[in-house]
């Protein structure tokens, strides 16, 4: 089994990191996703035409080819595409981000109460309930609430929330309901401690491992929902730019203004493999091989 | 027994399969001619060298596609894919020609009473359904009480007018109306007759028309009752129409129309201009972006035409929610709009509207108030609203069709204009099917629509009708809930003025009327722009378009196949070469 | 504890995850705006026509008699009314069901013996260039979401090398099989009609490759870091040194145990690929199931939605039963097991 603790000393966190860094794809995923982030943060300042990503049209300038002055090149509404990369950018991190920071504390909780609970009935229908959300693939639910609802970067992401909790729920279980039966938890419980403190100081702490591990891996796979869904039109609206949009309105310009999606499509790959090789990292990082 | 055998005969497994399948994408194309191509793309005759092409009877079609969805029932349909399918399917009493006149269709000849209230009408005998029964006054009556019954389609023209429709002899059939209806003549076109044996044989029980079951609703989805030049072969509800050609059509044949017309539903620009290029589709839509015509052009044989056809563009503002419940606000949203921006980058070839008629339509209106974009006059509105100083409160929510991709520049222009006011404008791509739904209540049709609009029959009064007329909202034509009992009022009068010009005078005053409550920006008259096959299928409309003879279509009519030609051994010799 | 009782428990569970989805599905068409019988009529249609239509769809009824209602008519096969093309949903999912059943199975023929043939040559050729151009080309096809290879594909094989058609499922003059199993390749094939066959499948390869990439890149990952930790293993040295060729051991002994994991991802991969299709199909314009859910999703078609996502739903768990079978068949840890899993 593979196990970490995170009771962590100053000294272990400086053995992670120096890990970390001997794995130089990991290092090259750390430093793509830390430009991501500035390039996203600071997309005002950085971009050329930081107009372009608000409510803009030139139509005299539509449909150029990538240029000096226009680097990717611009779509048919006379925008240029580097900035409106730049600034979708945004968007992304934001749907990655902010979907697992919004699933995480209410996936994990709810798989720590069923882990507890274990072999009673709140566990079997806590267990039901994931099982029915992970019949459908998380893309397909995630369309069908995202369609239901106004189209909205807020509501996409509810609607991939909705989608992907379960899965964090049950994790949890899993670990819960097996560190629930240590020793030190038996212990815990004999000495009295309060259910609240066996939950979140015994049992949680040595989830925690395999959490972040998956936190960490998923950000990029949330990004590609969010870009599937805005393909089909269920993100951000016009005028704020969305990756998935981008390549979408670009699709019917094929061949001739290839720019258009080409662009886009290749920003996405890129969140999504600095986020997979940073993740990968972290994976390696909290895990410790067994001899 | 495993490992390296069988990694061989894998090996060799696919790449047989890879081998037989680039050989057979050999097979299933034309095999290229040996010889040299012709010198000029335009001459007429085959080359010499291969065997003479000898064209299969489905050689002989015309493919098109358009908006979809499609209802071929004429009870239910009323939109430009719906129209194209029933003109070709079924015939109506009269039939309008392309300079914008009236011509007998299935009546003969039909006499008018003093009162102008009941319509006389002499049938054309002979005259045969595609399952071989012959249409009698009966079918005539049996149709039109189905229409007005099922209230759907086209019914709103004749439901406040028509009283009854008795057939008084087999070939004689006459219609009464409540009141006098002066384009009435104008409008029959849109009275498709149906044959009455076939649609009572597949009526379906229980259903909400009582004794008439579900008057057939459901088998004429997908089948036709008509009389009409072609008749259903498949009918693919969510892809295609593929009609095929009525042998027995009492109005003849040329030897060279299409034996068979396909109407599709439309793809993507980039499948639409593979399928042109691979001479798979003879006509294209209208929908298509700019740089797809740009891109068709270039192509051999293949000619791009733009003709005003009596359609307009708008953006219907909501009268009924907030903001656009504000008439200085709507004026404010009209004063700022950049509609030369619109006409000479996004739409080129269309004019600016002048109101709610397009010039083309007989009873324009040449006077009537145009707005020009001034950002004066529209922050001097803006100010009088009483909205001018919660605007972010207040956003307006914009709805395009997702199946015309260039409206979303129309509707980026708009939300960048209305910026320069501080209005914020929320942009929502809808599928067509979906802003129908949503122009069913108030509540849910949004602040402003984006909305192409056809006559209905070639006279002013129709538009007004189908755009202003309360009988008529909930329908994605009025998506402005305007109601108002005056105008309606008006548009009644002059419906019911038999008298041309004095019909004429009445529309004058309704469209200046109208044009000062500003329920609607009239953005521009459409000039419908289409790549045909010019190199091998005569279409009358990119011909007159070509020659700038005059053509005054109704939506549908334009592509009446009947009339078009198709010659499949200039499409192989186009294929032939490079 | 045997096979079948294994399968029993597991049907069991479907059978109640079902019912928690039709109900969350009833619930969701139920709550939401709108007067279902004056949508399918239209705005125009006489009201009496639509009381009539609202008796028909037995809305004035309270919900669990409503509830109840739709899953008899359900467990009959009626799934209701679509608004979009008018006819019962049933009919329309016996119509493009077929046509995404074998775009995937080619998917998923082509991503498993891509996948565990490119793991395998990746693992026996480890640390060599061919191995690096496998793992760049893993790494690059898990990143690239469906629909950008889909796209790029359009652009490959339909303007560069235009070799594929780029939409539909048949070419127009191609004569259709007569209609066996629905599946077009399959029908031609059973009925002798070779130029439909290869017709219908070269029609089928570029969507169901856009389809496969993504989980084949995976897949290869997957069975090539498998094996080469099983490379080190003790038992891989004892054989070996037995003189057991290197092949025979790659193919014989390991390629069984690293499928076991490859597989169970697999099965989620499989059921992936319909939700991927989603997407994929509209790109192609493939007339599918999933494509034909797409649409009911943008254009709110309820009965069509539920329709779609309870037929999906059915189909996965019945998938996910029949790989968990398979791996516990492969695995002689689980299936000698005798206590409950």
């Amino acid at each position: 089994m593979k196990t970490f603790n995170l009771n962590a000393t100053w000294n272990s966190v400086k053995r992670s990191i120096y890990k970390f860094s001997r794995n130089k794809i990991s290092v090259v995923g750390f430093f793509m996703v830390l430009f991501v982030v500035i390039v996203a943060i600071f997309a005002p300042f950085l971009a050329p035409y930081p107009k372009h990503a608000g409510a803009f049209v030139d139509y005299k300038n539509a449909s150029q080819p990538p240029s000096l002055a226009h680097p990717f090149g611009t779509d048919v509404f006379g925008r240029d595409i580097l900035s409106r990369v730049m600034f979708a950018f945004r968007g992304a991190l934001i749907m990655g981000l902010g979907v697992i920071a919004m699933i995480v504390p209410i996936g994990v909780f709810v798989g720590l109460i069923a882990g507890y609970y274990r072999g009673t009935w709140i566990d079997t229908v806590i267990m039901r309930i994931t099982d029915i959300f992970i019949t459908l693939p998380a893309l397909i639910l995630a369309l069908a609430v995202a369609a239901l609802l106004r189209p909205t970067l807020f509501n996409s992401m509810m609607a991939v929330a909705f989608a992907w909790w379960p899965w964090y729920a049950r994790l949890t279980y899993g670990m819960a309901s097996s560190v629930r039966n240590e020793v030190f938890v038996q212990a815990a419980e004999t000495t009295g401690a309060s259910k609240a403190h066996i939950i979140f100081k015994e049992i949680l702490p040595n989830c925690l491992a395999p959490i972040f591990t998956k936190m960490a891996l998923e950000i990029g796979w949330v990004i590609l929902v969010g870009a599937t869904l805005s393909f089909v039109g269920l993100g951000e609206q016009p005028p704020t730019p969305a990756l998935g949009t981008m390549v979408s309105d670009g699709a019917k310009y094929l061949p001739h203004q290839w720019w258009i999606s080409l662009f886009p499509a290749l920003a996405i790959m890129f969140i999504i493999l600095a986020f997979n090789l940073f993740g990968d990292g972290v994976r390696d990082m909290l895990t410790t091989e067994e001899v | 027994m495993y490992s390296k055998n069988l990694r061989k005969f894998g090996v060799v497994l696919v790449v047989s399969l890879i081998l037989a399948l680039v050989a057979s994408c050999g097979q299933a194309q034309p095999s290229p001619t040996a010889s040299s191509p012709s010198p000029t793309a335009s001459s007429p005759s085959p080359t010499p060298t291969t065997a003479p092409y000898t064209p299969k009877a489905e050689d002989y079609i015309i493919r098109s596609t358009e908006d979809w969805p499609t209802y071929i029932d004429p009870a239910v349909g009323n939109d430009f894919s719906d129209s194209i399918s029933l003109v070709n399917l079924y015939d109506s009493l009269v039939f309008p020609t392309p300079q914008g006149e009236i011509e007998p269709c299935l009546a003969e000849k039909w006499d008018i009473s003093d009162d102008n209230l009941t319509y006389t009408f002499t049938l054309r005998q002979g005259v045969k359904f595609h399952n071989g029964d012959e249409l009698t006054a009966e079918d005539v009556e049996f149709s039109m009480k189905r229409l007005l019954t099922i209230g759907e389609g086209f019914g709103y023209i004749f439901s406040p007018y028509v009283q009854d429709c008795k057939a008084i002899e087999k070939y004689k059939v006459a219609i009464t109306l409540k009141k006098p209806f002066g384009p009435f003549i104008s409008a029959l076109p849109r009275f498709y007759i149906l044959n009455k044996r076939a649609v009572m044989e597949n009526i379906e029980k229980p259903g909400p028309y009582g004794d008439f079951g579900d008057y057939g609703k459901k088998w004429l989805l997908t089948n036709d009752a008509g009389s009409g030049p072609y008749k259903v072969k498949e009918m693919k509800m969510e892809e295609y129409l593929l009609a095929e050609k009525f042998d027995d059509y009492w109005g003849g044949w040329d030897p060279d129309a299409p034996k068979f017309f396909k109407l599709s539903a439309t793809s993507e620009p980039a499948t639409e201009f593979a399928l042109f290029a691979k001479r798979e589709m003879e006509i294209t839509s209208e929908l298509l972006p700019l740089e797809t015509y740009n891109s068709i052009a270039k192509l051999n044989g293949a000619d791009v035409v733009a003709f005003l056809n009596g359609n307009n563009f708008n953006i219907m503002l909501q009268t009924k929610k907030p903001p656009t419940d504000d008439i200085h606000f709507r004026k404010a949203l009209a004063y700022c709009l950049d509609y030369d921006q619109v006409i000479s980058n996004i739409y080129p070839g269309s004019v600016q509207s002048q109101g709610p008629v397009p010039t083309v339509i007989p009873g324009h209106d040449p006077n009537v108030f145009q707005y020009h974009r001034d950002l004066e006059k529209a922050r001097a509105e803006l100010a009088q609203s009483k909205y001018a100083d919660k605007l972010d409160q207040y956003p307006v929510t914009l709805s395009w069709c997702a199946e015309a991709p260039e409206e979303e520049k129309v509707a980026l222009l708009f939300q960048a204009n209305a910026a320069e006011l501080g209005i914020k404008v929320e942009i929502t791509k809808k599928p067509f099917g979906s802003m129908i739904a949503d122009a069913q209540s108030p509540e849910t049709t949004p602040n402003a629509s984006l909305i192409f609009v056809a006559s209905h029959y070639a006279e002013a009064g129709a538009m007004l009708m189908s755009r202003y007329h309360s009988s008529n909202c909930g329908s994605w034509e009025q998506c402005e809930w305007l109601q108002d009992p005056e105008i309606d009022r008006m548009i009644e009068d002059s419906l019911a003025t038999v008298d041309q010009q004095e019909r004429f005078q009445k529309y004058y005053a309704i469209q200046e009327k109208i044009v000062d409550l500003c329920p609607t920006i009239y953005v521009f008259d459409q000039a419908e722009r289409r790549a045909y096959q010019s190199a091998y299928v005569h279409w009358l409309p990119g011909e007159a378009a070509k020659t700038n003879k005059v053509y005054v279509p109704i939506m549908g009519y334009g592509m009446y196949a009947h009339d078009m030609k198709v010659w499949p051994e200039k499409r192989a010799e186009l294929l032939s070469k490079p | 504890m045997s096979l079948l009782s294994f399968l029993a428990r597991r049907l069991a569970l479907a059978i109640v995850v079902l019912i928690g989805l039709s109900i969350l599905l009833f619930l969701i068409a139920r709550v939401l705006p709108g007067d279902p019988a004056r949508i399918a009529l239209g705005p125009r249609a006489p009201e009496y026509a639509v009381e009539a239509l609202r008796k028909q769809m037995n809305l004035d009824k309270p919900l669990y008699t409503q509830y109840y209602l739709w899953i008899s008519s359900l467990l009959k096969g009626d799934l209701g009314m679509s608004l979009l093309s008018r006819r019962p949903v049933q009919d329309d999912v016996k119509e493009y069901f077929p046509a995404t059943f074998e775009e995937v199975l080619l998917a998923a023929i082509i991503l498993s013996v891509g996948g565990i043939g490119l793991g395998i040559l990746a693992a026996k050729y480890s640390n060599s260039w061919l191995d690096g151009i496998v793992r760049i080309f893993a790494y690059l096809g898990i990143v690239t979401p469906a629909f950008v290879w889909a796209i790029m594909l359009l652009l490959i094989f339909g303007y560069w090398v235009p070799i594929f058609p780029i939409q539909g499922r048949i070419s127009p003059g191609v004569t259709l099989p007569p209609v066996i199993t629905g599946m077009l390749t399959l029908d031609s094939l059973l009925t002798g009609n070779w130029v439909a066959f290869w017709d219908t499948l070269k029609h089928l390869i570029l969507p169901s490759l856009a389809l496969a990439m993504a989980p084949m890149a995976q897949a290869a990952r997957i069975m090539r870091s498998s094996m080469c930790s099983d490379l080190g293993a003790d038992h891989v040295a004892a054989l070996t040194a037995y003189g057991v060729p290197e092949n025979r051991i790659l193919t014989k002994y390991l390629s069984r145990l690293s499928l076991i994991p490859t597989i169970s991802i697999m099965s989620l991969d499989i059921i992936s690929l319909f939700a991927a299709a989603f997407v994929v199909e509209l790109v192609f314009n493939f007339p599918g199931l999933s494509r034909y859910g797409m649409q009911a999703i943008l254009n709110k078609d309820l009965n069509a939605i539920s329709g779609v996502l309870l037929i999906f739903g059915v189909l996965f768990t019945l998938i996910t039963i029949l790989i968990d079978l398979i791996v516990a068949y492969l695995d002689p840890r689980i299936r000698l097991q005798r206590k409950s899993i």
